[in-house]
């Protein structure tokens, strides 16, 4: 291993903005005269009992430590907040989700984690069946997007998306069809106070607040369930940001990109560590690694107290302590 | 260098760019093109807070307000 992972890591949130802000900004054009709640009446709603929250992320240790069937077991009655990659897990499992979060620009890949009501054949891209996030999908595709389809028309009136404004037009389309209640508001892209701030023009046209998403869709729920929801205790299951021992490099997120970039070396561009809760050693590519310094630096600003009770993953340290889920649903009921 | 500097006189030598300056701005150009593929699906915004809801008088959304037809 070398520290190649590290430095690229270092170099991540420019990238980022790269990647997602000029596609965020035109979908956010299209979806302006969709635009209705804003992601602030969630707050007036008073979701779930008490000052507790359960953040789902769509990591693997969601099936390893099947952190929802144990969720189901210990009557959980906070507020449940799930990434959109979740959603098929937890409704499989009659968990519906008091929020969905949605936030990923791309065209064809986010509205299959609502089920997509256009695809017949399963498609050439083959993210979904190479993903880690639902092997539901990578078994057959077809077949799953179907029976998706069919819970999320079923449950759909009673789930409230937080839907950010670089959401793919297809995904505003599906959540409504779906009878879902829309929130919005803007990805943070870059410095409010700059007068030339892209998130600054955005609030401007649709007065919608700007949410620091942390990078990924997991942290951005994160953020739904304190900044918005205003719970103070926060478990997480799910949130990884990392492989499980054993995984195939083919199977993480970013292959081909590393792959592309950097050729037989691509192996360097991972991260090992261990997991102490486990005492397993898992492991993290560059963009994981970021989401997960990130994470860290913004729990230790946070009004909340966060647990990592997902029992696997990279995410871990001073104020994100890992507990089982049991004994933080335990603690939160006290 | 060239969008930096304009004049109105003409000089009576050519300058050229150096060649490593040109190969290295190539690399950069390169190296953030890949890189973006690798970045997340939201960005990260150091030191600004959770949530901006705007700057105090300016009408930030809060209430009811139906989509438009």
């Amino acid at each position: 291993m070398t520290d190649l992972g590290r430095r690229i890591a270092r170099r991540l949130s420019d990238a980022t903005f790269e990647r997602v802000a000029a596609v965020g900004a035109e979908n956010a054009a299209v979806n302006r005269p969709r635009i209705g709640r804003s992601l602030l009446e969630l707050a007036e709603e008073r979701l779930g009992a008490g000052n507790a929250a359960v953040v789902i992320g769509a990591g693997p240790s969601l099936y390893r430590r099947r952190s929802l069937e144990r969720l189901v077991a210990v009557d959980f009655t906070g507020a449940i907040v799930a990434v959109d990659s979740a959603l098929g897990a937890c409704l499989r499992l009659g968990i519906v989700p008091h929020v969905v979060v949605t936030v990923d620009p791309h065209h064809e890949r986010i509205v299959r984690w609502f089920g997509d009501p256009a695809m017949v054949v399963a498609p050439a891209d083959d993210y979904f069946r190479r993903q880690e996030m639902d092997p539901h999908h990578a078994e057959d595709e077809i077949e799953a997007n179907r029976a998706l389809l069919e819970l999320v028309d079923r449950y759909g009136p009673e789930i409230r998306v937080a839907i950010a404004t670089s959401a793919a037009p297809a995904v505003v389309d599906r959540c409504e069809m779906a009878g879902m209640r829309l929130y919005w508001w803007n990805p943070m892209y870059d410095d409010y106070e700059k007068s030339d701030s892209l998130s600054r023009r955005l609030h401007a046209q649709n007065g919608l607040p700007c949410l620091n998403g942390g990078g990924n869709v997991g942290t951005a729920a994160w953020v739904v369930s304190h900044a918005v929801l205003g719970k103070t205790r926060v478990g997480l299951i799910g949130l990884d940001f990392g492989y499980a021992p054993g995984t195939s490099y083919t199977r993480t997120q970013y292959y081909p990109e590393l792959r592309d970039l950097f050729g037989e070396r691509f192996t360097d561009a991972f991260i090992h560590l261990e997991n102490p809760f486990l005492g397993e050693t898992w492991f993290t590519d560059p963009a994981y690694y970021w989401f997960r310094d990130v994470f860290l630096g913004m729990a230790r600003e946070a009004s909340c107290r966060t647990f990592n009770c997902g029992e696997g993953g990279v995410l871990f340290g001073d104020d994100v302590p890992m507990t089982s889920l049991e004994a933080f649903v335990e603690e939160s009921r006290a | 260098m060239t969008e930096f500097l304009k004049g109105n006189y003409e000089l009576k030598v050519d300058i050229e760019e150096r060649h490593e300056d040109a190969e290295a701005s190539a690399t950069d150009e390169f190296e953030r093109k890949a890189l973006s593929r690798l970045g997340g699906s939201i960005c990260f915004v150091s030191k600004k807070g959770f949530l901006w809801t705007g700057d105090k008088s300016d009408g930030s959304r809060t209430t009811d307000r139906t989509p438009a037809e």
